[in-house]
C-alpha cells in the first residue's frame, strides 16, 4: 500500500472523513489550551463530571426535537452550566468534594440514558454516549469552529488570571482581582464539551481534551509550551485515530481517544525513562 | 522606596473581634490597636487563634462579632503559611516575584520592563539572583519563602501580615527574611507577624500580642511576653 493510499486517499475520496477531520482538528486547537489549563488547575475530575453533566440536558433536547444538533447542544449547555454552578457551590476541597462530584456524574449519566431510552432506540442511546464523529454535518462543523475560535481567544485573554488563580488563589483575591475567573473557565469547559458532544458523545468528550494535555504535562515544560505540545498531540491523535478507524474498520471516536491514550502512556513512560537516564548521561533533569 | 503618606492609614484597630468556626470559638473579644508603623509579633500556643487573627485583619474570615478598622485594607498584603502555593505549576521564580506588581499591570497585560528590573533587584536583596529562571517546584522551601518575601516587597503594602514566616525555613534564610522585616519597619510600614521562636521575638520585635483565643497581653515585648509563660 502506498503512502498516498494510507494517509491521503481516505480523506480525498470520502466527504464524511474530511468533515470528521476538520471537526477533530478544530476541536484539537481549542482542547490543547483548555485541557492544559484543566490539568494545571487540577480540575481533571471536574472536566470528567462536566462531560457527563451535558447528558441530561441533551436528552431533554432529544425528547423535544429528536436528534437535532441545535437542540442537543442547547439542552447540553443548559444542564452543563447548571452542574458547573452546583459544583462551584461545593468549595470545600478533599474527599467529600470528590464524592459529591462523582455522585453528580453518575446521576447525570443515568438520568440522561433513561430519558433517551424512554423515547428513543438503542442506536440513539449509543449515539449520545459515544458520538458520531463520521456524521458531522455542515451546521455542526460551523458550531465547532465558532466555539473553538472563541475559546482560543478567551483563553489568550484570560490566561494570566487563570494561571495566578491556580497557583495562589488567595493572592489573586488579595490584590483585588475579584472577577469570577473560575466560573468563567468552567463555562468555557462546558462550551468546549458541548462542542465535542456530537463528535465524541458524553462518555468520550473529555478524552480529546484531557489526554493530549496530560501527555504534554509529562514532559515538565512551561505552560505555553505545554499548550502547544498538547495541541500537537491532539492533532496527531485525530489524524491517526481517523486513519486507524478507516483502515481497520473501528469506531472512529473511540479510535481517536485510544490513540490519545497511547500518546499519554508513552509520554509517561518516556519521560520516566529520561528522568532516570538524566544522571547517567550527566544532564540535569 | 515608597513614601507612606497618611498616619491614620496604617493603623489597625480591633474592637471586640470574635470569630467562630461552627460552635468552636477561635477568637474571643480581642480589642486593641496596632499603631501605625509598628512591628508586632503575635505569639501563643497552637490553636490560640493566631492565624485566625491575621485572617480577620485581612478580611478573609467572617467575624461573629466586633469590628476590624483598617483604613488601608486596599494596601494590605497577607502572606499565609506555605501550603497555599501550588508548586507543581510551571512558573519561574522571576514570574512568581513579578506577580507582586499585579496591581500595576493587571489581569490583561504583562509585567513591564521597569517592573521586571525591580523584581530582579529585589530578588538580589533576598539572595535569589541565581535562582530567577528556576521553576518554583525545583527550589527549596527557604528559597520559596524568600521569593514570596520578594513578591511582598513589590506589592508595596502599607500593612503587612506574615503567618509563621520563619517556620520550616533553613537557618541561612531566617536572617535574610528578618532583615527584610526590619527594612519594612524602618520604611514605616505596619508589620504583624505570627512567630514561634521567642528568642527571635525578644531580639527583633518591639511589640508583642499574646493570644490564647482571648488577648492575654499586648504591649512592648518586654512587658507582654511574660504573660505567655503564666
Amino acid at each position: 500500500m502506498s503512502l498516498h493510499a494510507l494517509i491521503i486517499e481516505p480523506f480525498e475520496t470520502l466527504a464524511f472523513m474530511r468533515a470528521a477531520l476538520v471537526a477533530c482538528l478544530a476541536l484539537a486547537l481549542m482542547n490543547g489550551a483548555i485541557g492544559t489549563l484543566l490539568v494545571l488547575r487540577r480540575m481533571s475530575l471536574d472536566g470528567e463530571v462536566l462531560g457527563h453533566a451535558v447528558m441530561p440536558g441533551a436528552a431533554v433536547g432529544f425528547l423535544y426535537a429528536g436528534p437535532s444538533p441545535l437542540w442537543l447542544s442547547l439542552g447540553g449547555l443548559a444542564s452543563g452550566l447548571a452542574v458547573a454552578a452546583l459544583g462551584g457551590l461545593i468549595t470545600r476541597g478533599g474527599a467529600r468534594r470528590d464524592a459529591a462530584l462523582v455522585a453528580f456524574y453518575l446521576a447525570a449519566l443515568s438520568l440522561g440514558v433513561l430519558l433517551v431510552a424512554w423515547r428513543g432506540s438503542n442506536v440513539d442511546v449509543m449515539r449520545v454516549l459515544f458520538g458520531t464523529v463520521l456524521a458531522i454535518d455542515r451546521r455542526a462543523l460551523l458550531e465547532i469552529a465558532a466555539v473553538s475560535s472563541i475559546s482560543v481567544l478567551l483563553i489568550a485573554a484570560l490566561y494570566r488570571p487563570l494561571a495566578a488563580g491556580a497557583i495562589d488563589p488567595a493572592f489573586l483575591r488579595a490584590v483585588g482581582a475579584r472577577a469570577p475567573y473560575g466560573a468563567l473557565f468552567s463555562t468555557l469547559v462546558v462550551l468546549a464539551l458541548v462542542a465535542s458532544f456530537q463528535a465524541f458523545g458524553t462518555l468520550l468528550a473529555v478524552g480529546p481534551m484531557l489526554l493530549p494535555a496530560a501527555a504534554a504535562r509529562c514532559w515538565g515544560l512551561g505552560a505555553a509550551v505545554s499548550m502547544v505540545l498538547a495541541t500537537g498531540f491532539g492533532l496527531a491523535a485525530s489524524v491517526a485515530g481517523l486513519l486507524l478507524s478507516y483502515h481497520v474498520n473501528l469506531p472512529s471516536g473511540p479510535a481517536i481517544v485510544l490513540t490519545a491514550g497511547l500518546l499519554f502512556g508513552s509520554s509517561l513512560a518516556a519521560a520516566n525513562v529520561l528522568r532516570r537516564l538524566a544522571p547517567i548521561i550527566g544532564r540535569e533533569a | 522606596m515608597s513614601r507612606l503618606r497618611f498616619e491614620a492609614d496604617r493603623r489597625v484597630i480591633l474592637h471586640n473581634v470574635t470569630v467562630r468556626y461552627g460552635r468552636r470559638v477561635a477568637l474571643e473579644a480581642v480589642s486593641g490597636e496596632f499603631v501605625a508603623g509598628s512591628l508586632t509579633a503575635v505569639v501563643g500556643a497552637n490553636g490560640a487563634g493566631k492565624t485566625t487573627l491575621l485572617a480577620a485583619i485581612a478580611g478573609v474570615v467572617r467575624l461573629a462579632g466586633g469590628v476590624v478598622n483598617c483604613a488601608a485594607r486596599h494596601r494590605l498584603a497577607y502572606l499565609p503559611q506555605l501550603a497555599a502555593i501550588d508548586r507543581e505549576y510551571p512558573l519561574t521564580v522571576a514570574e512568581l516575584i513579578a506577580l507582586g506588581g499585579w496591581r500595576e499591570f493587571g489581569a490583561f497585560r504583562s509585567p513591564g520592563a521597569a517592573l521586571r528590573t525591580r523584581a530582579t533587584a529585589v530578588a538580589d536583596t533576598v539572595g535569589l539572583a541565581a535562582r530567577l529562571q528556576r521553576s518554583i517546584g525545583e527550589i527549596s522551601v527557604g528559597e520559596l519563602q524568600r521569593a514570596l518575601f520578594a513578591r511582598l516587597v513589590l506589592q508595596d503594602a502599607a500593612i503587612i501580615l506574615l503567618d509563621e514566616p520563619f517556620a520550616a525555613v533553613d537557618a541561612q534564610t531566617v536572617p535574610v527574611l528578618l532583615d527584610q522585616v526590619t527594612r519594612w519597619h524602618r520604611e514605616g510600614r505596619t508589620v504583624i507577624a505570627v512567630v514561634h521562636d521567642l528568642d527571635l521575638v525578644r531580639a527583633s520585635f518591639p511589640a508583642t500580642l499574646v493570644l490564647a483565643r482571648r488577648c492575654l497581653a499586648w504591649g512592648t515585648t518586654e512587658m507582654a511576653l511574660p504573660a505567655l509563660a503564666a
